[in-house]
Parts: C-alpha cells; structure tokens; sequence
C-alpha cells in the first residue's frame, strides 16, 4: 500500500518503498569495489626522510592545499570559478543536498546523528515566505524558524535551486563548448551525468512548487513529479561509485590529503 | 668544446639506438606490449591520478603549453592515459567503450598523438597543485605515456643516446667529454690555488658532479668548490664523472632503466662513505635522488642528499659562509623539479637576500612558478642543441635524428617552445630583474633563450656560479 492512499504501482511508492533498497545496495557495493581496488593497490614504500618544516607549516600547508586551487580558477577561469564552484557547488547543490529543510528531515530520520542539524536550525528553508516544511511531507515538523534570519530572503530552497540550475546549465554549456573545439577529456557520460542531475534539479523544484497559490497540482501529480525527482536522486547514488560524482564522497578528500601529504609534509614545500 | 670524430663506440651506440627507435608506422604488437608493462606499474596513487579526475579542466591555464594550444592542457594531454585504463582495466569501460572515452591507441596517428602529448608536458607539476583534485596528471603523461610511446620506438634519439651513455659510462670512453671534465677540473684547480680534494672517503660532503653540470655550467662547478674550500668544510668529488644526467633514462619514460642506473649511482658513492651528497642539478635529478632513492633502493641510503643552495643555506646560517653583499637587481627561478617537486623554496631567497639587497622574488614563485617550458626533454628538442651535441660525438646532428619525421617533430617542439616560454620571460620582466638565478640547466637554457627572443637584457647565472663570485 502506498502512502496516503497511492498505489504501490506510482512513481512515488515505487521510488520511496523499493527502488530505494536497490539503489542503496548498488551504492554500498560500488563503495566497496572501489575502496576495495585502493586498498588492493596500495604498494608499501620506504620514503625519504622528510623535510623539517614544522607543525606550523604544515598546517598552513594543509591550508594552501585546498585553497590553492581555488584563488587559482577565481583568477585564470573566473566564470567557471563563478559558475562552477559558486552557483554549482558552493551555494547550489552542496547545500540543497544537506541542508534543506526535508532533506534533513530525510536524512535525520534514517540517520539519527543527522538530527543534530535539524536540532541546531541549520537546515534551509524551502522559500523565503514559509519556513516550514509543505504540508504534504510525510514527515513530522518539529523544527521551525531556521538559524538564518534574513539571510532566508536568499538563503532558501528556491534561489539554491535556481542557482544550482544555473550552474548546471553552465557545466552543460561548457561541455558542448569543449567538444565543438576537439577537447577530448568531455566523455557522453558527462551529460548522463550532469542531465541526470538537473532532472532531479527540475523535478525538485517543480514537485517543490506544487502550488503557487493560484495553480495547484493535483495530488497523483504532485506524487509522480515528487516520485521522479526521489527516482533520480536514487539513480544518482546508484551512479556515484561509478562516476565523476565519486570525487564528493571519496576522490576529492583522497586527493587533497595525499597531495598535501606528498607536497607540503614530505618534500617541505612552503 | 672540442670537436670530436666519432669513436667506434659511437658508431656501435647509434646504430644500436636507431634499431630501436621507429617514428613511421604502428606495430600493434609492440603498442599492446607496452600497454601491458605501463598498467602494470599501477598502484593507489596512480589509481586516484587516473579515476578521479572530473574533466574541469581547472588545471588547462596552469600549463605552460596550454598557451600554445588548449589542446594540451594537463586534463587533455592525461586523458590519453585514462582513455588507455579504462578501455584496459576498468568492467564499464570495457563494456560501454566510447561512452566512457575508452580506447587504446590504433594507428599510427594514434601513437603520434601520445608523442606529441609526452613532448608537451614538462612535468612540472603547476597542473598537481592547481587541480581541485591533487591530481597529478603531469606524473601520469610522463610516466604511462612516455613509457608507451618510447617502448613504442618514439623515443627522441638524443635522450636516448643519452641514455645508453649514462648507464654504459661511455662518457669516459668518448674524448671530447672528458676533455670537458678535465678542463674544468683543471680551471677549478687554478681558481682555488690546490688540488681538488678528489675521492677522499667519509669525508662530511661529497660534491657530485656529473657530466652534464661540467659541460653546461663548468662556472657554477667552480664556483661550487670555491665556497666549500672558502667556507673549510670536508669535501670531496669524484675524480672522473658517475653519470651524465642521472637518471636520464626517467626522462623518457624507461624507468627500470632509471631505477639501475640509481642502483648503480648509490654503489659508486657509496664507496666513498661520505656523509651527505651534494647536487649542482635542481633538475630532475634532484627528486629522483632526493625522494625516489630511498623507494628504489628498498631503504634509505647512507648519505644525505642536499642541493647545493639548501648547502649554502646552511653555511650561512653557521656563520661559515661570508658574502659581500651588493645592490643587483637579481630574482631566483624556481625550477620546477627543485620547488614544486622538491620542496625547495625558501632556501634560495635566504641565500640570494645574503647575496644582495636588491634580490627580489618574481610575481610568481615558489609552488605558483611559472614553469619555463624546456622541461622533460623539450630543452633537448631544438637544433641547436643536436648541432652542439653532434660535434662533441663527432657526428652530423642528422645522425641525431631517427629520420624526416621526427627532425619534424623536433622542429614543431622548438615552435613550441617560443610560446611557453613566454609567460616566463614576461614575469621576469616584471620583476624588474637584471640577473636571473636559478640551478637548473635547463632552465638556464630555456630563460637565456627565451630572454633572447624576447628582447629581455638579463643575465643567467647558476646558483652557485653567482654566490662564488660573491665571496668575502
């Protein structure tokens, strides 16, 4: 039986009481697999003795790793550092993901340590005129009046969303600028994957929208545009150990850590 | 130079070499082989530099041949190393091929592209520190890439001849080299007024000098050995040259090669005990006995390894070292395998600040240098340098070439050059600097040549040649 009466048959029902053991199972094992070919290749090496720079710089070190990059695109690519890293990651998809009012509500109900955020008000907003959840979650509001203040006039669901769209559109765009000059590092899989994810975008915002106060979906809508945008997140963790998005989960901390610990605690460089 | 004619030792290396070396056409069998020995190497490091990359392509505007063509950027130039992995050894890529950018290469203009792409990275690591990521894609094209296209035939003769005269020691057989070594060994004997201290053993420093730093800073050889005599240090140096560039053989990609050459190189020093060893090359032969030692030996070797600034850094610091100090304009460069691969970076300022008080750092420096374009044999790929190289080995510089293609390709490579290195020489002019000091050949090189073409007045000077002729 579905929830509030749908079919076991819907998009909804389907996505929220099925699918989403599946795509969890996927994900756990791409996690495994590729955690597990890591591991498998780790080869044991006796290093040379490092340079002596001291705590201090190491620690500045560790700084310099991950902002480097970032003072380097704001100034050689600006509108990729604007449209990439801002709109995208930064105030777009990051915080959407964990921090939107039912998204905590989401996470806090499978994962109980999530509730802390829910408890601290951290959690964003869907709009800047309501800060509770819709009336149709399945979930029990219990926490209202967000940490924000007036920062909930941009800082809510609808701008993140808008923002993240942008972004998207922008990485899309780019990706057609990149293959029309030749560059051969853009794969088809690219627009798989950043497709699917303003498909989830879309559909978030839309089943979000459900009612603008003059137009109002009707509720097997509502369900089916909801039930998409659940589907897509879910065919997106299924994609994550098997894609570019594995950098957010394991790639990017990897990467960083190593390259600082290579760089800066090894070689000395200041 | 003296001109040499070519000793029957020669003749047999070249025609050995060029057995080897094919630039025509495509032998499957070999490319496959290759494939198969450089995924063999793959470890977790590798593994991440391979899989993780998005395609961001933050790190294009950090390369220095990105300006000549966005075509070579790290993301580009890398993803033929990814294309080759995930066709070779990943389940989807195997499965969903042209998707995923899974391929190996098929033809001959595939294996021209993995050349070109070699041959355009320096590998001085500006895309590691600039990627998002810590990917090190500059370590995957000079390492999986180079090894495919030199095991392929593709090898640029001149590094390959090289090669095999660094690990056969046939330098010592060839006269005009050591008419080379025992020049300056003679001058230096003059400048310092006594014998050079030769083979001594266990002595506190060991001032190794290769082939390459006599004949392409004999200046700043001299000037080496006149701060250690001046400063009443222990010292030694080797009374005939271990190795021309060691290991040039890294260079090309041919790393088992590299790693016996190192093997060999620690047996020859390690026959004198000596405390610490010390390098004239901030090149690549820094890391590679700094930080690659210790993982080919199987443990840390018995000496230190210093280079030569980090040296008088340390004089200075204990009072040992006196300059004058003057008012030059003078800047350091970086090179990219002493700082960004080294970890070198504040030592020279020190010094350079002792050597004068109008030292100034360049706009860019330290791990944001600007690479100067003649890295990872591309300073070897220019006609000057065949021409220079063919009369010591008393050839023509077309026996230095495998044929019409590669001189080609040698040519374009120059063409190159011109671009990359310009973003060097406009921060230098910048910096507003009369003297550029640096401890790499070939940055010395490619600086002095780039200076040239760009209407730039300054001189080069090698570290140790500038702060010799500084001494109290």
């Amino acid at each position: 039986m579905g929830y509030l009466g749908g079919s076991t048959a819907d998009v909804y029902s389907f996505a929220v009481y099925y699918f989403f053991w599946v795509a969890i199972t996927v994900f756990a094992f791409g996690t495994a697999y590729r955690l597990a070919k890591m591991v498998l290749l780790w080869r044991r090496v006796v290093k040379a003795e490092p340079r002596n720079r001291g705590v201090g710089a190491w620690i500045i070190g560790l700084v310099r790793t991950f902002v480097d990059p970032i003072i380097f695109s704001m100034k050689a690519k600006p509108h990729d550092f604007l449209a990439g890293l801002v709109a995208l990651h930064i105030v777009g998809v990051l915080p959407l993901i964990f921090l939107l009012a039912h998204h905590v509500a989401f996470f806090a109900y499978w994962f109980a340590p999530y509730k802390l955020v829910a408890e601290t008000g951290l959690w964003i907003p869907l709009s800047v005129t309501t800060s509770t959840l819709t009336i149709t979650s399945p979930i029990e509001v219990k926490f209202v009046n967000s940490i924000w203040g007036p920062l909930t006039v941009i800082l809510n669901g609808d701008v993140l969303a808008i923002l993240a769209i942008l972004g998207v559109a922008f990485k899309i765009g780019t990706k057609v600028m990149e293959q029309a000059h030749g560059l051969r590092h853009v794969r088809w899989s690219d627009y798989f994957s950043l497709g699917l994810l303003m498909f989830i975008l879309l559909t978030g915002y839309a089943a979000a929208r459900h009612s603008t106060g003059t137009v109002t979906m009707d509720v097997g809508t509502y369900r089916t545009v909801l039930g998409f945008h659940i589907l897509g997140a879910e065919i997106l963790l299924m994609l994550i150990p098997f894609s570019k998005y594995w950098h957010f989960v394991f790639g990017y901390w990897y990467g960083k850590l190593h390259e600082w610990y290579d760089l800066r605690v090894q070689k000395g460089l200041v | 130079m003296a001109e040499a004619a070519p000793g029957p030792d020669v003749r047999k290396l070249l025609e050995e070499i060029k057995r080897n070396i094919s630039w025509e056409g495509f032998q499957a069998d070999r490319v496959e082989k290759t494939i198969q020995e450089a995924l063999a190497t793959l470890d977790s490091v590798k593994l991440h530099f391979l899989e993780n990359c998005v395609g961001c392509a933050a790190c294009a505007p950090s390369c220095p041949y990105y300006y000549v063509s966005e075509k070579y950027g790290p993301v580009e130039k890398a993803e033929l190393a990814r294309n080759i992995y995930r066709k070779e050894a990943t389940i989807l890529g195997k499965l969903l091929g042209p998707l995923l950018n899974a391929k190996k290469p098929k033809s001959e203009k595939d294996l021209d592209t993995i050349v070109e792409a070699v041959y355009r990275c320096t590998n001085c690591g500006a895309c590691y520190v600039s990627c998002p990521f810590g990917i090190d894609s500059g370590a995957i094209i000079k390492s999986i890439l180079a090894s495919i296209a030199t095991k392929s035939g593709r090898a640029p003769t001149l590094i390959a001849v090289f090669d095999v005269i660094e690990r056969e020691k046939l330098f010592l057989k060839i006269p005009s080299f050591m008419y080379i070594w025992n020049e300056v060994m003679k001058k230096a004997e003059q400048a310092l007024g006594k014998p050079l201290p030769f083979d001594k053993k266990g002595a506190e420093y060991f001032l190794l000098v290769n082939m390459a730093d006599a004949m392409f800073y004999p200046d700043a050889v001299i000037g080496a050995m006149r701060v250690l005599d001046r400063a009443g240090v222990d010292w030694t140096l080797p009374s005939k040259p271990f190795a021309f560039r060691p290991p040039i053989a890294a260079v090309i990609g041919l790393f088992k090669q590299a790693r016996e050459m190192l093997k060999m190189l620690n047996a020859d020093i390690s026959k004198y005990e000596p405390k610490n060893v010390v390098l004239l090359d901030g090149g690549f032969v820094y890391p590679w006995l700094r930080f690659q030692m210790p993982k080919v030996l199987g443990r840390r070797p018995s000496y230190r390894v210093l280079h030569i600034v980090e040296l008088f850094e340390k004089l200075i610091k204990e009072g040992k070292l006196k300059l004058n100090q003057t008012d030059d304009k003078v800047t350091w460069h970086d090179p990219c395998q002493l700082a960004r691969r080294g970890g070198v970076t504040e030592e020279p300022n020190f010094v350079l600040s002792a050597a004068s008080k109008g030292f100034r750092k360049l706009p860019h420096h330290g791990a944001e240098s600007y690479c100067c374009g003649g890295g990872g044999g591309i300073g070897c790929m220019n006609m000057e340098m065949l021409e220079q190289m063919g009369k010591l080995l008393g050839v023509s510089s077309k026996d230095l070439v495998a044929g019409e293609k590669e001189l080609e390709f040698i040519q374009k490579t120059a063409e190159h050059w011109t671009i990359a290195v310009k973003r060097k020489i406009d921060d230098i002019k910048k910096s507003g600097a009369d003297i550029v000091v640096t401890a790499c050949p070939v940055c010395m090189h490619s600086i002095a040549g780039g200076a040239q073409l760009y209407g730039l007045k300054t001189q080069v000077r090698h570290i140790a040649a500038y702060i010799g002729e500084r001494l109290q």
